[in-house]
């Protein structure tokens, strides 16, 4: 029988590995395709606890949630494209002027 | 039916993350992730929420990870070797905070390990349904989230306005 | 009944006229005076009305004990939290009364008088102001009914005296003798308020809460223990002790003369100064049951009596001739009262009030006249060319020196009636410094009054200017305190107001010998002084003494010796600890952490957004296992990775 905890591993485990990526990638772009897959575990988690509670709100909150990381990933892209224009590279530690 | 599909669905979503992390080839990190959509669609499909399995495909996969492609070939991406580059000095501290946060991920959902099937409801996330909802309870943010684009357009367009008239960069607004 | 709305008024008038000056009239010379007049007037009248209130009642009862039938007492509560209780209100009765109307009418006399004598002076507005803020504070020691009230305003006298004295603050002499004033009298405030608190503490003995209330004391004093009571007592007399001038605190009071004349005569002569035997009166039930603490009050007057009328042998300044003539009084009152003789003590303290201010507004009238010029031996004859002041000069003389039948005559003998009678040894001292008093109060009256006037240039004052009489406006005070000199032994104050106290009967042995001991004194100052002298003949007859006399026993010597060599020392080994420990190792040491801390903790901040967010998830985890789980996970699981990141960076 599948539970809702199987699902809430499965989320998990995603979540994990997304923040593997997003802590130790070397390029940007890794990072931003990480922070994706952090937003997919949570929206699998959503999902599954709003058919557990028989609440479409689950479903509505990753509705929005798609619609908001839509709208980041185009910013984060245009950040990256202009990093890479003045860097000339993408990786993650070349930026680090704001040290102390 | 659905053990047996929510497990093949999750394997494959699971190989799949693990290959959007683990490639060497940003072109694979993009496509790899575009398998994890996909499957978690059908993850979706399984729970019976048919519209954002839909929404996911149609604006994730269809636009934003396109958009990812878009950028990955612009840039030449898939040409440069990162193995030449320095690898990254936080890695192993990274995965050790990532491997507490799944034990403390664990320690928290432990009570719901023991729970009862997760369609013990019988709603249908169907366009239908989703829709009745979206716009009676839920309108205020459905007319927020219009704002919240404009603004990323504004962003966006601001960002890339430098680029654009002279042809060299701008500070990182 | 008693009318408290008067009494009210009587305190605050004078308050009302200062704050007025000092906020409207600072400018206007005539106005400010006219004010001060106004505000002291008010108080006098209100005085006079609760008096003949007062007295429309038989009285009954002798004056110290508590509660009296004629008495008012009204409180308003102040601090009241637990365990602490004080209050704001007057305590009236025939001898706060009495004192009121002394401390009103001896100063409406001097402040009318003072309109004519600062006319010439350009900041006076200040002074009556000042001198407002005195006669609020004198009026506030009178009527207070509770230690620490009284205490307030006791300091607040002490500070008017600053202000007074230092009037003339461009002259250092003047700046320095407002600030000896101030010390002194701080040094003896110390004593005396360890004697509040300590009697304070032990008010709580009988289960009562503690008070500083005179008539709840009253009622505790038979239950305290007789050795904390003297020692109470003792240090109770510590605050008398500076302000009444006693020795060894004696040394302001001559300095304090470099104040105008009119401060002089108020403060320093009438009322101020009485202040310390108006305490002891006031609380007099703590120092009757201990005999010790008497024996010490009555000794340490008689010494200061007999020394303060030696030294004034040899001096030269007609105002400290008359300062040490106050302070040979003031150890007469307090002898008094050490002797258990309150009546006596205050019966002396009136007619010496009446006495001394008309002899320092007499001084005051002949420096006025020869534009202030103050030693002695530049004046002479001036009895033909001023006769008023020449006259009720004389009387006041007369008055000081215990001539019947002026009032003096009638409290000098009451004490030495008091004194004869229960101790020899302080009798002779006391008959002593009578005699003495006789000698140099004629000595001042023959040198400065008595003879023909020279007709030199140098004897008419700096405008070469006739010398004339003061105007109207200074001698009318003059003339109205000569009278009350006169007449003060016959008014009966005493009697008016303590009447179960001992019957008027004169003791005629003392009153023979004190009349035989003034007039040889009167006599043998003529034959000195008679034939007008021009150089003291004192100089020569008494030799190396005189000297000693000039230094004035070298008290003055001896502490400014301790200031410099002892108390400067310590000071500046205090103020090395406090810039060894204080600055540097302790606001320092705590400066210094912070800087070291923040070295450490910057390297947090290496620019590199991932580690950022490895420092997020850490912080996460490590909440959640707080705020679910036990410490241990915390420790066990956290710690690593910081060794870790520390070590990387």
């Amino acid at each position: 029988m599948i539970t809702l905890g199987s699902y809430l591993a499965l989320s998990g485990v995603i979540f994990s590995i997304g923040l593997v990526g997003v802590m130790t990638s070397r390029n940007v772009l890794k990072v931003l395709l990480s922070l994706e897959l952090l937003l997919a575990a949570s929206n699998l988690s959503f999902v599954s606890f709003s058919k557990f509670n028989g609440d479409y709100a689950g479903q509505l909150i990753v509705f929005f949630v798609i619609l908001v990381a839509a709208a980041e990933v185009a910013i984060g892209l245009a950040i990256v494209v202009l990093m890479y224009r003045r860097l000339s590279t993408i990786q993650a530690d070349e930026l680090r002027t704001m040290k102390w | 039916m659905s053990p047996f599909f929510f497990y093949l669905f999750a394997a494959i979503l699971i190989f799949a993350s693990l290959c959007v992390i683990l490639a060497r080839n940003p072109l694979y990190n993009v496509l790899s992730l575009v398998v994890a959509i996909f499957s978690l669609s059908c993850i979706f499909v399984t729970l019976e929420a048919y519209f954002v399995g839909m929404i996911l495909i149609l604006v994730y996969a269809g636009a934003v990870l396109v958009f990812f492609l878009f950028v990955v070939m612009c840039l030449n991406l898939n040409s440069i070797t990162l193995t030449s580059e320095a690898q990254n000095r936080f890695r192993w501290l990274g995965t050790f905070a990532a491997l507490m946060f799944t034990f403390s991920f664990v320690l928290a959902t432990k009570s719901f390990i023991k729970a009862q099937a997760v369609d013990i409801s019988s709603i249908r996330g169907t366009i239908e349904a989703i829709g009745k909802i979206l716009f009676t309870d839920y309108l205020l943010p459905f007319e927020l989230t219009s704002l919240l684009l404009l603004i990323a357009i504004f962003g966006i367009v601001s960002l890339a306005q430098g680029a654009l008239s002279t042809g060299k960069d701008t500070d990182n607004s | 009944m008693i009318n408290s709305t008067l009494i009210w008024i009587a305190f605050f008038a004078p308050l009302a006229a200062c704050v007025l000056i000092t906020l409207f009239f600072l400018k206007c010379k005539s106005s400010s005076s006219l004010i001060a007049i106004v505000g002291i007037l008010t108080s006098f009248v209100c005085a006079c009305l609760v008096f003949s209130e007062i007295f429309q009642t038989p009285n009954s009862l002798p004056l110290t004990s508590y509660p009296l039938p004629l008495e008012l007492q009204q409180s308003l509560s102040w601090i009241n939290i637990d365990g602490l209780t004080i209050n704001f209100g007057f305590l009236m009765n025939p001898l706060a009364i009495m004192m009121l109307l002394i401390v009103t009418g001896v100063g409406s006399a001097i402040f009318i008088y003072s309109r004519g004598y600062m006319q010439e002076d350009p900041s006076s507005p200040r002074f009556f102001a000042y001198l407002s803020l005195f006669a609020f504070s004198m009026i506030g020691i009178v009527l207070s009914n509770n230690f620490i009230q009284l205490f307030i305003f006791w300091e607040l006298v002490g500070l008017s005296s600053y202000l007074l004295i230092g009037f003339w603050y461009a002259k250092p002499s003047a700046a320095d003798a407002g600030v000896k004033a101030f010390i002194v009298n701080r040094l003896s405030d110390f004593g005396f308020l360890c004697g509040i608190i300590m009697l304070w503490g032990v008010s709580g003995i009988n289960g009562s809460a503690r008070s500083f209330q005179f008539t709840d004391l009253i009622n505790v004093i038979p239950s305290i223990d007789p050795h904390t009571l003297t020692i109470i007592a003792l240090l109770l007399f510590c605050g008398v002790i500076g302000k009444s001038a006693q020795i060894p605190l004696h040394v302001w009071l001559i300095d304090a003369m470099e104040g105008p004349t009119p401060v002089s005569a108020l403060i320093h002569a009438a009322t101020m100064v009485a202040a310390g035997i108006y305490l002891l009166a006031r609380t007099f039930f703590i120092f009757e049951p201990s005999p010790t603490a008497l024996t010490f009050i009555a000794f340490t007057g008689a010494i200061t009596s007999l020394m303060a009328a030696i030294l004034a042998v040899a001096e030269n300044d007609i105002k400290r001739i008359l300062a040490y003539s106050t302070l040979s009084q003031l150890g007469l009152m307090v002898m008094a009262l050490g002797l258990g003789g309150p009546m006596q003590g205050m019966y002396h303290l009136t007619t010496h009030a009446f006495f001394k201010a008309l002899l320092f507004l007499g001084a005051g009238s002949v420096i006025y006249a020869l534009h202030h010029e103050q030693n002695i031996w530049k004046m002479q004859g001036l009895l033909k060319k001023m006769p008023i002041t020449g006259m009720t000069f004389l009387i006041g003389t007369l008055a000081l020196c215990g001539i019947f039948p002026l009032s003096g005559f009638w409290s000098k003998d009451a004490i030495l009636s008091l004194a004869f009678e229960n101790n020899t040894l302080l009798y002779l001292i006391a008959a002593t410094a009578s005699g003495l008093t006789a000698f140099y109060m004629g000595r001042l009256f023959f040198v400065v009054f008595w003879g023909k006037a020279p007709k030199t240039k140098a004897h008419h004052g700096a405008h070469g200017h006739e010398i004339h009489e003061s105007p109207a406006v200074m001698t009318l005070p003059l003339i109205f305190l000569a009278i009350l000199s006169a007449i003060g032994g016959f008014i009966g104050i005493p009697h008016l107001l303590f009447p179960q106290e001992a019957p008027e009967t004169l003791n005629m042995t003392v009153a023979v010998i004190s009349s035989i001991v003034a007039v040889l004194g009167l006599g043998f100052s003529y034959m000195l002084y008679g034939k007008r002298p021009v150089n003291d003949p004192l100089v020569t007859k008494l030799g190396g003494f005189y000297t000693v006399l000039q230094n004035k026993f070298y008290f003055d010597a001896a502490y400014a010796w301790y200031v410099d060599n002892i108390q400067q020392n310590v000071a500046l080994s205090l103020s090395q600890i406090e810039k060894v420990i204080l600055d540097r190792a302790i606001i320092g040491g705590l400066s210094n952490l912070a800087h070291a801390s923040g070295k450490v903790f910057r390297y947090l901040q290496n620019g590199i957004v991932q580690f950022y967010a490895m420092v997020f998830v850490l912080g996460v985890v490590l909440l959640y296992l707080f705020l679910s789980h036990s410490f241990a996970l915390i420790f066990a699981l956290g710690i690593i990775p910081l060794f870790l990141f520390l070590m990387f960076s």
